[in-house]
């Protein structure tokens, strides 16, 4: 867990500060970090909100950016198989990014399935704490940092952190590209549809890239 | 400001929608099985949606660099993207694209 902590940190400090910055209360902050806990989505979904933009479209922008759990979760649905029904869904909860990294490197050394469970809750739960401290971090440095040290601009560079360990080959590149410039063309769209139409459109040019390759 | 009632509303649904689509398959491992294919296709999300969301965040931000068009978030994100290629740190991103926006808009 040690090596992903130092990516959480900074990220949750992000998360806090920008949290401080669009005027949510302490309180609003760690209840979003809390109920929602997924970093990506609730930076994509404050930065709508800022400007009014309809639940609807907040909604679908931050489920589309967490659409990725799925493979996680099915990932990890062999190990819970036998698991009570509330132990799965507080299994689920936890799932992230980097509980999933973590899991996916380890697995091969643990036996059994409960074994597995404990280590992946372990590692889930302290992942869990230092994000809600780092939020709470970045909380109180987002209050008293000054305008001029633009912390905002921490948001599009998150984002690209993030990027590049997606970015497994020329194909993903491509997408990553033809995202970026169409959802520059695409921002003046009413609602800020923009962001959802560039991003299934890029999705359909992977789907596109991958099967052009397989029928070569 | 985001009015509090507005807040709420977003934040739940967000969380209720999450937590379905994190435990989804979790409830129903033993009936559903994804395809390499989809597989395939959730993998294309992170490199569809990111630079979606931060590219236009920098391109539409009213810059004050003139010898930069007023683009200098555009030219930094590009750079930062090299940095973070290379040091595969976010700490050493953050820190880099922070520094050089604040050198390049204060002097």
């Amino acid at each position: 867990m040690i090596p992903i902590i130092p990516g959480i940190i900074p990220f949750g400090a992000v998360m806090g500060s920008v949290s401080s910055e669009v005027g949510l209360s302490f309180f609003q902050t760690i209840m979003m970090n809390v109920l929602v806990f997924a970093g990506a989505a609730q930076l994509a979904s404050l930065d709508l909100m800022k400007t009014e933009t309809p639940v609807l479209i907040v909604l679908i922008t931050g489920l589309i950016i967490n659409l990725r759990f799925i493979l996680y979760s099915a990932a990890y649905s062999p190990v819970m198989q036998k698991s009570k029904l509330l132990s799965r869904v507080f299994n689920s909860y936890f799932l992230t990014d980097q509980s999933y990294a973590i899991m996916s490197a380890h697995e091969h050394r643990l036996s059994s399935n409960n074994q597995k469970i404990q280590f992946y809750l372990g590692a889930a739960i302290c992942m869990w704490t230092v994000w809600q401290l780092s939020v709470i971090a970045g909380f109180v440095f987002g209050n008293f940092a000054p305008k001029s040290w633009a912390l905002e601009f921490a948001i599009p560079l998150s984002f690209i952190c993030l990027l590049i360990p997606s970015l497994k080959n020329n194909k993903y590149v491509a997408v990553a590209v033809f995202s970026a410039i169409t959802s520059v063309s695409l921002r003046p769209i009413p609602y800020n549809l923009g962001l959802i139409t560039t991003a299934t459109l890029s999705i359909l040019l992977g789907i596109y890239l991958s099967r052009k390759k397989r029928t070569q | 400001m985001i009015q509090a009632q507005y807040f709420w509303l977003n934040t739940f649904l967000l969380a209720i929608g999450t937590l379905l689509i994190r435990s989804s398959i979790l409830l129903f491992s033993s009936k559903i099985v994804i395809s390499d294919r989809l597989r395939e296709i959730f993998s294309f999300i992170p490199s569809a949606v990111l630079p979606a969301l931060a590219v236009p965040m920098a391109f539409y931000h009213p810059g004050t660099v003139d010898w930069l068009m007023n683009k200098e978030r555009v030219f930094i994100l590009l750079l930062a993207t090299v940095v973070a290629y290379f040091s595969k740190k976010m700490t050493t991103t953050l820190i880099f694209g922070l520094v050089l926006l604040y050198l390049v808009t204060q002097f």
